[in-house]
């Protein structure tokens, strides 16, 4: 099909931004920053495109749905929240020395969707009880809030790479930048997650007649929200900076990973995202 | 801080212990996603040595969520919240009251050069502009006219300081819902067969509770894509009262029907005996003959020479499609056998099964012949029926959480103060302020605040 052309596609622009991101770090040369923001951006529109297309294709398949209803598509959505919450965060801030750390991240996500075994890249029709209004909202603010805390981590190991090797300090933001861009994007990513966790505890009320029932999911999502609430309180009241921080938003992140991803190798009502 | 504070009170303010009791939460709700939980946990108990796991499971590891521990963490954590609200409130109740003045002198103590400017204009008409902007951005501003200079200040976002407090309480507000959802809410279930009524329902355990009303399923529908995944599940429901309908409801996945305060949802379906199959029977020389039969029941066969019981209509019987099995009864002979929809193409896709499964015959008793001619299937539909007064209260929690935690993370509180000074023949103006919270935010503002008072007074001067 055409939309996962082109998501194939976008895998490899996001590959070559990553690429120009790193001589713009290593040659700390800003041209090759321009072209990497240029690329990353053509990536972003041709996503945009792939997931239009791929939408409006099940619609013309007659089981029209957002394209957020299978392990392919989530993969594929969490690579878009990526780009598109990095490319914001890089024309607001004017400064493009995050990209190294994040392209890679959304470059690997495209790649396992795209070549991964097992994965199914079909357009398949919504069983009943995926048939809702709040998947769309649930799996929106999900993903933003991962996205958010993915930049978060990618801003922690910067900040341990450049305290630890003291490489590249010339074209890296100050310590003191890169600990308040951590702090606000685990912000936004808190303030994401819990509406997440929100919807779909609303979602389960309606789909399974219980708002929570400690499904490793949704235990999962809650010792994730814990730790990110740990770390906020630890900076606001405790004035943890730097690499605290860095350590904490790695952790919250390995969460992330192990909500979104971990959880499948348990059993659990959420089993239709494999 | 004036007031003394006893051990005990200040142990249980703490944000070291607020940490700690979460971080002890997120390990026991780690733990219960590894070790098996509840139902789950019987198969383990039948690997492990006998005395260890009843050990493990008085001290309640296979029901961490519902256990003495994980209560008495929630109580802890409520106890924690509130010490510490109440400990901090009137601080931020008394910053939320005060005033900033225009006069402090306070503020402009180190400041950076880079927090003032310098520019050719008169100090009256600099201070006119610089209001005007100032009550534009924050609405409020107070001017302070003294000798010094002319001064100007203003306050934003107060109200989210009470951000904070909003959070804890709809945190306490969740566990207090999740209490009385755990102390009252029923979760029960009842299967019911198309055409049916149910009176009662049956809790997990097993025990029988009646409904003040009674449900009647009039349709189960099932339906599926083309690929074979399913794409409805869906009963109409009739509430009865007193014998007579007062509602009805198309219950599917996802949408739950509510009666008065029962949710009733869709959970399950299945196969439900008395099925409807239409039948053919023939025999050489004499027009077949067409009866309705259903399981459980005899008929007498075309001619009076006898009687056959069909023992099962199925729609997928031993994996060969629509079937039935019956036995047919003259004087002494009985035999037993089967009759399928599609007994042609399993005849052709087996060849030879006749002979070698004489029960697969459909004319074993001779001189008949049987065959299906259509099955009508029966379902029933299973209910899960559940009523939780604690739902609204968490529905009510969630919204302030979701409030309190844009109070705190999406605005700041902020004061700003604006000097305007007679300096060689022009204005100096400078930029100050103080945040409790966020010291980069309010930076950014201020280079932002000095950037447009610049080109403000300068544009027109």
């Amino acid at each position: 099909m055409i939309n996962t052309t082109i998501l194939g596609w976008v895998t490899f622009i996001y590959f070559a931004a990553f690429v120009f991101y790193l001589f713009r770090m290593v040659l700390a040369r800003e041209f090759w920053g321009g072209v990497a923001a240029w690329i990353a951006r053509a990536g972003l529109v041709a996503h945009t495109a792939g997931l239009i297309i791929r939408w409006k294709t099940s619609y013309d398949l007659g089981i029209g749905h957002a394209p957020m209803s299978n392990f392919y598509e989530s993969l594929v959505f969490f690579a878009w929240t990526i780009a598109f919450l990095y490319l914001l965060m890089e024309w607001r801030l004017k400064n493009r020395s995050i990209g190294v750390f994040v392209m890679p991240i959304a470059f690997l996500i495209m790649a396992y969707a795209s070549i991964a075994p097992g994965i199914n890249q079909r357009i398949e029709p919504l069983i009943p009880a995926l048939q809702s209004n709040w998947l769309t909202s649930h799996v929106l603010t999900c993903f933003m809030g991962y996205a958010a805390f993915t930049v978060a981590f990618a801003l922690g190991i910067m900040f341990l790479a450049r305290s630890v090797a003291g490489i590249f300090v010339r074209v890296l933001p100050t310590e003191y930048q890169m600990d308040e861009l951590m702090y606000s994007s685990a912000v936004l990513g808190f303030i994401f997650l819990t509406l997440g966790i929100v919807t779909g505890s609303v979602w389960a009320h309606y789909a399974w007649g219980s708002y929570w029932s400690w499904d490793p999911k949704e235990t999962w999502s809650l010792i994730t929200w814990i730790v990110y609430a740990v770390m906020l309180h630890a900076r606001l009241v405790r004035g943890w900076r730097g690499k605290r921080m860095a350590w904490m938003s790695i952790i919250g992140f390995g969460c992330v990973l192990f909500t979104y991803l971990g959880v499948n190798l348990l059993p659990s009502l959420h089993s239709y995202m494999v | 801080m004036s007031r003394k504070k006893s051990g005990i009170w200040s142990f249980f303010s703490s944000v070291q212990l607020a940490i700690v009791l979460l971080s002890l939460i997120a390990f026991f709700a780690l733990v219960g996603t590894i070790v098996p939980q509840r139902e789950a946990a019987v198969e383990l108990g039948a690997r492990i040595w006998p005395g260890l796991f009843s050990f493990l499971q008085k001290i309640q590891i296979f029901d961490l969520y519902h256990s003495v521990w994980f209560f008495l963490l929630m109580v802890l954590l409520s106890v924690n919240l509130i010490i510490c609200s109440l400990d901090r409130f009137p601080l931020a109740w008394r910053r939320f009251r005060t005033q900033p003045s225009p006069w402090s002198e306070e503020v402009w103590k180190n400041i950076s050069p880079n927090d003032k400017f310098q520019t050719k204009a008169d100090l009256q008409q600099a201070a006119d502009k610089a209001e005007r902007l100032f009550k534009k951005k924050y609405r409020t501003g107070i001017r302070g006219d003294a000798s010094g200079g002319i001064y100007l200040c203003a306050r934003k976002g107060r109200f989210s300081l009470f951000g904070v407090y909003l959070v804890h309480l709809s945190i306490l507000i969740l566990i207090a819902g999740a209490l009385i959802g755990s102390f009252f809410d029923m979760e029960a279930f009842v299967n019911i067969t198309e055409g049916e009524t149910a009176e009662a329902v049956f809790m997990r355990g097993g025990e029988r509770m009646e409904l003040p009303f009674s449900v009647r399923c009039d349709k189960f529908t099932l339906e599926f894509y083309e690929n074979g995944a399913p794409k409805i599940f869906q009963s109409d429901l009739t509430f009865l009262k007193e014998g007579r309908p007062v509602h009805a409801g198309e219950l599917r996945v996802n949408h739950p029907v509510e009666f008065e305060g029962f949710r009733f949802y869709q959970a399950s379906y299945g196969a439900a005996p008395g099925g409807k199959a239409t039948l053919a029977i023939s025999r050489p020389g004499v027009r077949p003959e067409v009866m309705n039969v259903a399981a459980g029941y005899t008929f007498d066969l075309p001619g009076g020479k006898g009687t056959f019981e069909v023992l099962k209509v199925e729609q997928n019987l031993m994996n060969m499609g629509p079937g039935l099995r019956l036995v047919v009864r003259s004087g002494k002979r009985e035999e037993v056998f089967f009759v399928f929809r599609h007994i042609d193409q399993i005849k052709e896709m087996n060849p030879g099964i006749i002979e070698q499964v004489p029960m697969f015959n459909p004319g074993l008793f001779r001189p008949y012949t049987f065959s299906l001619m259509g099955l009508e299937e029966k379902y029933f539909t299973g209910l899960q029926v559940r009523k939780d007064p604690g739902t609204p209260v968490l529905a009510f929690a969630a919204v302030l959480l979701v409030g309190g935690l844009m109070l705190i993370l999406l605005t700041y509180t902020r004061s700003v103060w604006v000097r305007l000074k007679s300096k060689d023949d022009g204005v100096e103006v400078a930029v100050a302020g103080r945040s409790y919270t966020n010291k980069a935010g309010l930076e950014k503002e201020l280079k932002y605040l000095l950037a447009e008072l610049k080109d403000n007074l300068e544009r027109s001067a």
